[in-house]
């Protein structure tokens, strides 16, 4: 509960400038409702049950992701547990589609094979060679889904099972606050005010 | 008062389709004006504390939307091709809900510029085209102009922009805090010669008649205000249509016929009910406020014995001159952070290149703007060029997310009576009903002014000093949320669906006021006018209904 209090309280410090007292009184509760799930969503529950994957699945839509967001000094799709995001939305969401999902994986896995017929499965290529023959189907739209799921699970509320500890959010620089004050960025910083314009420049 | 309750077949004055940005106007204007309404709505009706910051379900799951699974779209370039089913996201899409898409609307709220009204004289006739003169000029529409700014609420900087029109009165709410993609956008322009200026938004920029200024949370586009700060129709003119006591909101009441008798009088409106059972609703008159998409299509399925192709459609015009606002995208990364994420998503625009020149060898005519669209799973889909859409390139890419911002351009559409609105003779909704299909080519110069204009975007874009800057491809349009031109306005039973009162030539005590009424699209931000004009339909609708010219 610690966490939820902080959250409510950074939102009331960072809105209550904008906020008329009166109409905080009012609305009160609308506004905390607001602020709490956005809190709850963000902080999710990490859970490493596969739902709709098997383990051989997942080891290689964990890899494609992998590929889509590497891993180097900072952390990329695997430590932001992308590969739950894509599990779980597929039993959530995205139940709707998860037949057609893993008809694609399927027939991904099966032209991988026809093709690398003593690799194993993708999952097992070094890094380089995963990227050479992704590059090679880049265009497909079983690449195109895995790129979107892959950017969704690595941005996306935490509670849908990736974006873990918020690692997306902190990759990319967004901070889910959700009330903000000027100034927002560096330009804004010091700007002098809108200079009008002089009526002969009218057109 | 609070909120009336009219029994089950009791008859009211008017029944008011749609609750958006039109149909929220047109109840309050109506029963403020002493008259008994109903406004149907198909959606829910939610609160401030319904809504979600949740990108993902709003912008990929259709959350607010009218939903492809339940109220399926169709899709085809041109009338020669068979239209395939639309999937994931709606072709023309709105929110399904009270309020309609003034909730998620990006709240950008430009007048358009007295040109607009009278462009077809000024430049002529545009072959192969329905371009048009309106009926009402601008100084007609500038007193309700006004109404919106002080009534809706609108926070902008009167005279800051040298090409706006005449105007009565100042903003009731200075402009939003500038940003830093605002600050960038300025900088480069007035280096180019430019006169960009605050953006008029329709987002309460301090505490405004009872709601609460902006949280600058940066969750407008495309998802409902919790603050009640942006100035939704669900905040603002439905409360006070709901005041009057003589105003209720039916929602998740689904109109799918307009009934007529046999001597062309409307009688009232067939719907279903959240249980999805058929009900009659006996009115007086009916006004289709259900936007540019539905309001055509409501008319289309409204088709009898005497009417076979559809109610008020003796032009043959309904569904027809569909009309978008086109729209592009330059990307742009500078040295420091901008945190587009946070606040409002337009701080500043410019409007040098509004007018149509002869000069370029094409028609068109827009604005754009500082922003940063979606953010942050949008951006990370949308704005990377091909050749670093995955791998280490696009991570360094999304790691700049904090330093980019987006040049959005908003042009001008032609209204095409090819493009349209109409039924699939196949495919049907959730409710058993023919499924809305679309038929849209943008006109070439249409697309010639907005490369026109994403030039301008990009050389603004380098003046401002950025590290990097690229185009988005621009592409043909397959679907827009501005609904535009299927029921035009005119003088002309022959060439226009309503007439400069927004009485249908054809049934006359029908009216259809929303973005369908436009007869040109204007330059983008069709939000403005859409609500300008019921203010103004209302008016007039009420005057009519007291003198008995119903």
């Amino acid at each position: 509960m610690k966490n939820n209090n902080t959250s409510r309280r950074e939102f009331l410090r960072a809105s209550g400038g904008a906020i008329g007292a009166a109409w905080l009184g009012l609305n009160w509760p609308d506004v905390a409702a607001a602020a709490q799930h956005a809190h709850d969503a963000a902080a999710g529950r990490v859970d490493h049950e596969f739902k709709v994957l098997d383990p051989r699945q997942a080891r290689d839509v964990a890899a494609i992701a992998a590929q889509i967001v590497p891993t180097d000094e900072r952390p990329g799709a695997t430590e932001a547990g992308v590969v739950y995001f894509i599990d779980h939305v597929h039993a959530g969401i995205y139940a709707g589609s998860k037949t057609e999902f893993l008809a694609a994986l399927g027939a991904f896995q099966a032209e991988f094979a026809k093709q690398h017929p003593d690799a194993g499965q993708f999952a097992d290529l070094d890094a380089q060679a995963q990227h050479g023959y992704l590059k090679s189907i880049e265009a497909t739209p079983f690449f195109g889904q895995m790129r979107f799921l892959t950017i969704c699970g690595l941005l996306a509320l935490p509670s849908y099972g990736g974006n873990e500890r918020k690692l997306g959010w902190q990759l990319v620089g967004f901070v889910d606050q959700h009330a903000w004050t000027a100034p927002y960025g560096h330009y804004d910083r010091d700007y002098p005010g809108f200079a009008p314009y002089a009526k002969t420049q009218q057109s | 008062m609070s909120a009336r309750s009219y029994k089950p077949g009791e008859t009211v004055d008017f029944v008011v389709v749609g609750s958006g940005a039109a149909g929220g106007v047109m109840a309050r204007e109506l029963s403020r004006a002493g008259f008994d309404v109903i406004v149907m709505e198909q959606g829910p009706r939610f609160t401030a504390a319904d809504f979600r910051h949740d990108e993902l379900d709003y912008w990929f799951n259709n959350a607010l939307l009218n939903s492809p699974q339940s109220s399926p779209q169709t899709f085809r370039r041109t009338a020669a091709e068979t239209a395939q089913r639309v999937k994931d996201f709606p072709s023309l899409w709105y929110a399904r809900m009270v309020g309609g898409s003034s909730n998620h609307f990006t709240a950008n709220f430009w007048r358009f510029h007295e040109v607009d009204f009278k462009e077809r004289s000024l430049l002529g006739a545009i072959p192969g085209t329905n371009f048009a003169d309106w009926p009402i000029d601008y100084a007609e529409l500038e007193p309700y102009y006004t109404k919106v700014e002080w009534d809706v609420g609108v926070s902008g900087l009167a005279g800051a922009s040298p090409f706006d029109p005449p105007r009565t009165k100042p903003y009731p709410m200075p402009p939003l805090p500038v940003k830093s993609s605002g600050v960038l956008l300025e900088r480069g322009a007035r280096k180019l010669g430019m006169h960009p200026f605050p953006a008029p938004m329709a987002i309460a920029s301090v505490p405004y008649k009872g709601r609460p200024a902006c949280a600058h949370c940066g969750f407008c586009m495309g998802f409902g205000c919790e603050m009640q700060a942006k100035s939704s129709t669900l905040y603002t003119m439905i409360p006070e249509a709901e005041a009057t006591g003589r105003c209720e909101v039916r929602s998740e009441s689904y109109v799918f016929r307009v009934d007529v008798n046999d001597r062309d009088r409307v009688t009232g409106v067939t719907y279903f009910d959240r249980d999805r059972r058929e009900r009659f609703q006996p009115a007086r008159a009916v006004v289709l406020c259900a936007n540019g998409a539905e309001s055509a299509r409501l008319l289309l399925m409204s088709a009898n014995a005497r009417h076979p192709d559809g109610l008020a459609n003796s032009s043959g015009l309904v569904g027809r001159n569909l009309m978008f606002n086109t729209y592009t995208e330059t990307h742009a990364i500078f040295e420091h952070e901008l945190n587009e994420y946070k606040s409002v998503q337009v701080t500043r625009i410019v409007h040098d290149f509004y007018d149509s020149d002869p000069k370029r060898g094409f028609y068109g005519g827009g604005g754009f703007d500082s922003r940063i669209g979606l953010n942050p799973i949008g951006w990370a889909l949308f704005a990377p060029p091909a050749s670093r859409a995955w791998g280490p390139e696009f991570k360094a890419l999304i790691e700049a997310m904090p330093r980019a911002m987006v040049v959005a351009t908003h042009g001008t559409s032609l209204p095409l009576e090819s493009n349209r609105v109409d039924l699939d003779p196949e495919l049907k909704d959730a409710w058993g009903m023919p499924a809305m299909r679309v038929t849209y080519k943008d006109h070439p110069d249409d697309l010639a002014f907005a490369a026109f204009l994403q030039d301008r975007g990009y050389d603004v874009m380098q003046a401002a000093g950025a590290q990097q800057a690229w185009k988005a491809p621009i592409t043909e349009a397959t679907g827009s949320p501005h609904l535009l031109g299927t029921c035009r306005m005119g003088n002309d039973p022959a060439t226009s669906v309503v007439d400069r009162y927004h009485r249908t030539h054809d049934v006359r005590n029908l009216f259809v006021c929303d973005g369908s009424s436009f007869v040109t699209s204007g330059r983008g931000q069709p939000t403005m006018t859409i609500q300008a004009l019921a203010f103004r339909a209302g008016d007039h609708i009420a005057r009519f209904a007291r003198q008995g010219e119903i």
